[in-house]
């Protein structure tokens, strides 16, 4: 596949040589944003659009918002989107959720580079370290809020995070940044985008970091900790074949170690070695503007699991189509098709691999009814045949791999109205339903072997196992307020997730115990639970340079766990583990060179699972209401350069934040140029 | 008195606004109407002149013609385009030459002369394209709106990219 890619780049190269002045076919995102004032996005439906229009509560961060946010991660930026919920269990590690349901290797949220998958589906998480994203060629992360399986597929249940890049045919990007803090914190990084005649455009990015993990002072075994590291590259090129044709070819390379809390709320050393390769053709034509992706991730993850060492090894491939066009003055639609191949070993215990292709058909249509009323209604369904191969461990039950002969088979819609009411009033009400398919780990993957007290036990996947059904209901209401450069938001929803599922524990035996066969523990579907509650926002800017923003976000959620099962037990307890509420308050105020922001995120009480040791099972612990509070004072000189003196959690040296490592206080100076 | 004050001084800024809007928003208009022209297919660049079209007989327009005017000045950068303008007076529109655009004043109507000219109107009015005297309508206050009319875009030979169609109202 790497051949052929390079190939088409090659022959795009030739093609651009004796081609006359390009045409656009990708989205160029600066001009329309500068157009309408205000950012735009394809992340609701797949069709360009306004991101107050879009038919989803969608959350866009601006480059400037990251540049000022002094953050040095990810999960940082977004633990200030309203709603959104984030556990850093470590100095490189975090779990990000929307709106509750937040757990080790949290699976409802979706995150992508490009609409390149970077959620690692076998375990169903996002090892955010492992990105080979440069905060500083980030145009745009847009965060949608609520189930978004009718465009992207499983797993975009909670929401969904995706990063757009710079794209070097539009955007003229360059910035070398050093960072250096507290706790052993280095950090260098470069992003350069160039253009080689009128149809070749690239941008090329790496960067490194490592600091020292938070101090241990929750009794984690030490050798389960690793002190975070990072390296990683990516290149991005777009060739114009033709006027009218386009194809982006994006690799990527990370090389990470970080200390990990794993599904069972166990601390792992993990390593990831990552790499990617994607093309993307696409074509406006007189049918319509046509796209044809195909990509391939491929990952190393090496755990340790339960004491033992466990190597994943995880490939992804993708293909897609797509046809996006407008029939009339009123109607956009898309239809699509896509394929998708997951596999992935066994481990700790070798010896067989778990995979499973998906087929999917997906279709969307956006009626602008009015010109004030505009319905969208989203749909995919997905067919999944899961398949197992190879050997299976002494002691496990007697099945065969063709146990594992399965097919899943799942609808899922997003239907959005959006009214414009005036020019300064819109509603929105959105309806979803949104398929979490359990992992190739829940699936099978994970096999192993535990000893609990004077017995063995078999720890296995479950290939019964039923996708989680996540329906969200909500009602939004905006209102600008121009005159005095503001605005306003309140929305309410409602949620429910069918098929929860629960984790093994030694509290429960799922399979018994034959002549020829351990007991086994596995994953297992134990209820449902039922999540609502009310998002109020509002932000604006003063007189004198000065900006302010503040969020409350208030969820109740109601685990209903059916007979013979506990969520507390099952580590699914996530009407405890929720914070009632959070919020956001930050200032900002930017007079000529000088820039000075402060944030200001809270948590209340709630409770955390935590295990500390190998073999033992979670158990809940509290957590205490608290106030993360970041900022960031930069100054800018000539020549591009700028100096930045940044810090997180800054109230206390260290503070309890999840049931995992306390977090610490981190300062961060920043010399970085741009070109 | 605390609570009364802010209350009335928001009240009074609320008061002014619409009134200054028509004219202090010419700069704006005409970003929106320069930016637009470049997702057109082929569309103009680099240094283009607008011709600001106004009926002499209405002080409105006119007076919105010396906004426009005022507005792009020596050159107005908009995109991938440089601005530069032209006064043009309604009855002339059937023998203007080398403008990449018409930006049609509120009140005037010269959508059958723009045609034969093969030439695209933009105007400020949104009824201007609404009922096919203009191709494109924009208005950057309180919020950015495109209005296309397909039917005398089509009659000029202007075609928009498929991304931008998608993000603005066609009529």
């Amino acid at each position: 596949m790497k051949k052929t890619l390079l190939a088409g780049v090659s022959a795009g190269l030739l093609v651009a040589a004796a081609a006359s002045a390009a045409n656009a076919q990708s989205i160029d995102y600066g001009s329309l944003e500068q157009l309408f004032n205000e950012p735009v996005t394809t992340s609701a439906t797949g069709a360009p659009q306004r991101s107050t229009e879009a038919p989803v509560d969608m959350t866009i961060i601006s480059a400037a918002d990251i540049q000022r946010s002094g953050a040095t991660d990810l999960p940082t930026i977004l633990s200030r989107v309203a709603g959104l919920d984030v556990e850093d269990r470590g100095a490189g590690a975090s779990d990000v959720s929307v709106r509750g349901y937040n757990q080790a290797m949290s699976p409802r949220l979706l995150v992508l580079i490009n609409g390149r998958q970077v959620y690692l589906d076998h375990y169903g998480y996002t090892a955010w370290a492992t990105l080979p994203v440069q905060l500083s060629e980030i145009r745009q992360i847009e965060v949608v809020k609520g189930p978004n399986s009718a465009l992207f597929g499983f797993n975009a249940v909670g929401g969904v995070v995706n990063i757009i890049t710079v794209n070097p045919k539009f955007d003229n990007t360059g910035d070398i940044t050093v960072r250096a803090g507290t706790a052993g914190y280095g950090e260098v990084s470069l992003a350069k985008s160039f253009k080689v005649g009128e149809r070749f455009s690239a941008r090329v990015s790496a960067g490194a970091s490592q600091s020292d993990e938070f101090k241990n002072t929750v009794g984690v075994a030490k050798a389960l900790l690793n002190d975070p590291a990072k390296l990683s590259a990516n290149i991005d090129t777009v060739t114009q074949l033709t006027d009218k044709v386009e194809l982006r070819v994006e690799g990527s390379y990370s090389n990470v170690q970080v200390s990990d809390m794993l599904s069972n709320y166990a601390y792992s050393p993990s390593k990831y070695l990552t790499s990617s390769l994607k093309g993307t053709l696409a074509a406006e034509t007189k049918v319509g503007e046509l796209q044809l992706t195909a990509y391939q991730n491929d990952l190393t993850a090496k755990h340790v699991i339960l004491g033992q060492k466990s190597r994943f090894e995880n490939k992804i491939t993708v293909v897609s189509a797509q046809d996006l066009f407008k029939i009339g003055a009123k109607h956009t639609l898309r239809v699509g098709a896509e394929y998708r191949h997951n596999e992935v070993n066994t481990a700790p215990i070798g010896g067989a691999e778990v995979s499973y292709d998906v087929l999917a058909a997906s279709a969307m249509w956006n009626w602008a009814i009015t010109d004030k009323l505009a319905f969208t209604a989203a749909g995919r369904y997905d067919s999944l045949d899961l398949s197992r191969e190879g050997t299976f461990p002494a002691g496990s039950p007697p099945l065969g791999n063709g146990y594992w002969d399965r097919k899943i088979e799942e609808p899922s819609y997003n239907l959005g109205l959006v009214w414009r009411a005036t020019d300064v009033d819109t509603f929105k009400a959105t309806a979803a339903r949104g398929v979490q398919v359990p992992t190739l780990i829940d699936l099978g993957a994970l096999q192993a072997r535990v000893t609990v007290g004077p017995y063995t036990i078999g720890l296995a996947g479950n290939p019964t196992l039923e996708p989680a059904i996540i329906t969200n209901y909500q009602l939004t209401y905006e209102r600008a307020l121009p005159a005095i450069k503001a605005e306003v938001s309140a929305k309410v929803f409602v949620q429910k997730t069918e098929d929860v599922k629960g984790q093994p524990t030694s509290a429960q035996i799922d399979v018994p115990a034959t002549l020829v066969s351990l007991p086994v523990l596995s994953y297992r579907n134990i209820g449902e639970s039922k999540m609502n509650g009310f998002e109020l926002a509002a932000s604006g800017q003063l007189t004198g340079g000065f900006r302010w923003n503040a969020d409350l976000t208030h969820t109740e959620v109601d685990d209903e766990p059916n007979t013979g099962f506990s969520a507390v037990i099952r580590t699914a307890a996530y009407g405890e583990t929720t914070p009632e509420n959070r919020g956001n308050v930050s200032f900002g105020w930017t007079d000529g060179a000088w820039t000075a922001d402060a944030y200001a995120h809270v948590v209340g009480q709630h409770k955390a699972y935590a295990l500390y040791s190998a073999a033992a099972a979670p158990n809940l612990v509290n957590v205490e209401a608290y106030t993360a509070i970041g900022g960031r004072v930069a100054r800018a000189f000539d020549h591009g350069v700028t100096v930045a003196l940044s810090g997180q959690n800054l109230g206390d040296n260290r503070q309890r934040q999840s049931a995992g490592l306390e977090v610490e206080r981190r300062l961060f100076l920043s010399v970085s140029k741009t070109w | 008195m605390s609570k009364k004050k802010p209350a009335a001084a928001l009240a009074a800024a609320l008061l002014t606004i619409a009134p200054l809007s028509a004219h202090a928003d010419a700069a704006k208009d005409l970003q929106i109407a320069g930016r637009a022209l470049t997702f057109l297919e082929n569309g103009p660049t680099g240094k283009q002149v607008l011709g600001i079209v106004f009926d002499p007989s209405k002080p409105a327009s006119v007076a919105e013609k010396n906004a426009a005017m005022a507005a792009i000045g020596g050159g107005m950068s908009a995109g991938a385009l440089t601005l530069t303008a032209k006064p043009v007076e309604a009855s002339a529109v059937s023998g203007v030459s080398g403008v990449a655009a018409l930006y049609v004043t509120t009140g005037v109507n010269v959508g059958a002369a723009a045609k034969a000219k093969k030439i695209i109107t933009i105007g400020s009015d949104a009824s201007c394209a609404a009922s096919g005297a203009c191709v494109m309508s924009v208005s950057a206050d309180p919020k950015v709106e495109i209005i296309v009319n397909r039917s005398a875009a089509a009659a000029v030979g202007a075609v928009f990219k498929s991304a931008f169609r998608m993000m603005i109202r066609e009529v």
